[in-house]
């Protein structure tokens, strides 16, 4: 589904991204976990295609496609989908024109037809459902005067909308509650199967033991420096990353 | 088709003889005060570089092209030039000359709206009591116009009147065999406890250059209410110069909505004076400029009463090598207590050689009040962009999407829905 190729990426002269490889199967959720600054919203950013960011080497194909070629919104419709770990704000575009535009525009891309106003509110209500979203937020601009959870679980909502093939969620458990937590987990299980992949960035093991990885990763300085199964974010949790940061050094 | 330039000290002299081909006297609206503009003018002179006033919009290539008065053409089908939905009085002028034959005024039968060259016993009376009362003597521009000008739209709401349906003044500039001049007038008097919508808009079907000097006198009385909308919708061939000044008795509410979507040159003038306790004021401008573009708003408000409201908020979107000037001054008198007066100026620039100068002005001599000024001038936001991109939607659509909703702010405060459906749809087309 998803193959990074020894990817090089910097931003403002500086290389952050040093040599990045990984492999997503269909189905699968890998964790990467890593230091602060270690590059792993880089890394969901250059894979959603933020302009600023300069590759400057390897290779990333989605889908049998080469994902580097594609404009940010082509990637929302080969099936792509990033939660921010900082949703923007955007004063004076609504939700509901906001996602209507979204949803209609990646189903353009894919071929199918626009959804009747009727469909669209359906589904809206079946999916707000599905994160407990509050029915006001739809309301309000966009993220505008929302709260760090409401805007996490907002970037849930719009995920369920758009019927992604491939979820990158960046640190989408930071500053959640657990219950925000568990609805947030629950709704990615529930989208979780055969063929969707997610890359799940996080800084805590306790949204592991919701949403079950089958590979965790460890970042650090721009290429991943530590691959396992699930219980290497256990150990993470008791050891923290100095014993890998060496270890790296020492490669 | 070659435009001529006069040079030299014959300058002024030819320029106000293109906007001036007759003599003062003789004509019907208020006599007196046009024969002593008229001799003002002698003395006065075109603003100098050095001018603060004219600081960001040079007057010199403005000047110095060789106008002829547009002639009054054969009227053409003005429906392109309604408002859909707009259920409202028209009046439509043809290179500053009423005509009738496209007017339609039928809904305000309480009011007095009439062409200044086709008063009423009554309209006569409003005009000699009202005309040039107000209006900058000390501008060139200004004596120009009410020397010189011949026609505009006279709209008198009288006391205690609500008006039916709103006004809507169609300034239309057809095509003329040299670069053209134009002068319009108007005159706005709303009596005490009386309100009134109008909406004046400005088209020009000419490739030739034209210059359109135009004057608005407003008188809002006791407890009276007025909102104007001016959409300045020109062809890039036509400049303008506007000058509009307004006089708010207590307890007054007065909105302007100054919307320039074209133009060559266009400089607006406009001047408040908050001459009674506890009015209310909204100042509103959007600016979408491209080309070569040049637009100047010069705005006044003069708090000389206290308990007196205004807010002001200019909003532009700046392309190519267009430049956007904006000027505030809020000048709070003495005896101006609890005045509160909000100003805020927002730019975005769509590309690196596109200008925009953002020059508050604050002159505040009482002591308790609240002012507040604010300006911005960026990039259109990148981080919402590439959010709504990373969502699917596709770039022109998500810009599209931006700066319906940075206009929004100033477009929805207009109350009249035909006009903002009909401004969304303009903004909208614009960024196709
Ligand atoms: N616009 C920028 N200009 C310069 N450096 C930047 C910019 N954005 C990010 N960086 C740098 O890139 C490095 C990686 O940042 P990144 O946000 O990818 O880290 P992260 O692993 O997501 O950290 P966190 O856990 O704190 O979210 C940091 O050193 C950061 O300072
Ligand atoms: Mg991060």
């Amino acid at each position: 589904m998803l193959k990074i190729d020894q990817l090089h990426a910097a931003i403002e002269g500086k290389e952050i991204l040093k040599g990045f490889s990984l492999e997503v199967k269909p189905g699968e959720v890998h964790a990467i976990m890593g230091p602060n600054g270690s590059g792993k919203s880089t890394l969901a950013s250059v894979l959603a295609g933020k302009e600023d960011y300069e590759v400057t080497s390897g290779s990333v194909s989605f889908n049998g496609k080469d994902l580097l070629e594609m404009e940010p919104d082509q990637r929302a419709g080969e099936g792509l989908f990033l939660a921010f770990q900082y949703p923007v704000e955007i004063p004076g575009v609504s939700m509901v024109n906001f996602l209507r535009t979204a949803v209609n525009a990646v189903r353009e891309y894919r071929g199918q037809e626009p959804l009747s106003a009727g469909a669209f509110l359906k589904l809206m209500k079946e999916k707000k459902h599905m994160v407990d979203l509050d029915s006001d937020l739809t309301k309000r601009s966009v993220n505008e005067g929302f709260s760090g959870g409401e805007k996490k679980r907002n970037e849930i909502f719009q995920m369920a909308m758009l019927d992604p093939k491939l979820v990158i969620l960046d640190e989408t458990d930071s500053g959640l509650d657990i219950d925000a937590l568990r609805i947030v987990a629950d709704a990615v299980n529930k989208l979780r199967n055969e063929e969707r992949s997610f890359i799940v960035i996080t800084h805590y093991q306790r949204l592991l033991d919701y949403i079950v990885p089958d590979h965790v990763h460890v970042l650090h300085q721009g290429k991943i420096v530590k691959s396992g199964g699930k219980e290497l974010a256990l150990e993470l949790e008791e050891k923290g990353y100095d014993w890998l940061k060496e270890g790296a050094l020492g490669v | 088709m070659a435009i001529q330039t006069n040079t030299g000290t014959d300058i002024k002299e030819a320029f106000i003889r293109a906007f001036a081909p007759e003599a003062p006297n003789g004509q019907p609206i208020a006599p007196a005060v046009k024969e002593s503009a008229a001799a003002a003018l002698q003395a006065l002179q075109f603003p100098h570089k050095k001018n603060e006033a004219w600081k960001y919009t040079p007057v010199q290539p403005l000047v110095s092209k060789a106008y002829i008065p547009a002639e009054a053409t054969e009227p053409e089908d003005i429906s392109p030039f309604l408002i859909p939905e707009l259920e409202a009085d028209v009046l439509v002028y043809i290179n500053g000359k009423f005509s009738s034959a496209h007017s339609q005024i039928q809904h305000n039968k309480q009011l007095c709206i009439e062409s200044l060259r086709q008063l009423s016993s009554q309209g006569k009376a409003v005009v000699e009591a009202h005309f040039g009362k107000l209006l900058n003597k000390d501008d060139i521009f200004a004596a120009l116009n009410t020397a010189y000008a011949k026609d505009g739209t006279l709209v008198y709401v009288p006391k205690g009147t609500v008006a039916a349906a709103p006004i809507h003044i169609i300034q239309l500039t057809l095509p003329g065999q040299a670069a053209c001049s134009l002068q319009h007038r108007n005159l706005f008097v709303v009596e005490p406890l009386a309100e009134a919508k109008v909406v004046e808009s400005f088209y020009s079907l000419s490739t030739v250059p034209s210059l359109r000097n135009a004057g608005t006198e407003i008188f809002v009385g006791e407890n009276a209410g007025l909102e104007y909308v001016k959409l300045q919708l020109e062809q890039h061939t036509a400049s303008q110069i506007d000058h509009t000044e307004v006089s708010q008795a207590r307890h007054s509410r007065f909105s302007i909505f100054t919307i320039t979507l074209n133009g060559d040159t266009v400089r607006n003038d406009l001047q408040i004076h908050l001459d009674g306790t506890e009015t209310e004021t909204h100042l509103m401008g959007i600016y979408l400029l491209s080309g070569k573009q040049h637009v100047d708003n010069y705005t006044q408000i003069l708090h000389k009463q206290p308990h007196c409201y205004s807010n002001e908020l200019y909003k532009g979107i700046v392309a190519d090598q267009a430049t956007a000037a904006f000027s505030g001054k809020i000048h709070v008198f003495q005896q101006a207590q609890k005045t509160n007066a909000f100003q805020s100026n927002r730019n975005i620039l769509l590309s690196k050689s596109a200008n925009a100068y953002t020059r508050p002005q604050l002159e505040i001599y009482a002591d308790d009040v609240k002012c507040s000024h604010g300006a911005t001038t960026g990039k259109l936001e990148e981080d919402a962009m590439f959010y709504l991109r990373s969502r699917g939607i596709p770039e022109k659509q998500a810009r599209k999407m931006l700066i319906h909703a940075f206009a929004g702010e100033v477009v929805e405060q207009i109350s009249l829905e035909a006009v903002r459906t009909y401004l969304e749809s303009l903004i909208a087309s614009r960024y196709e």
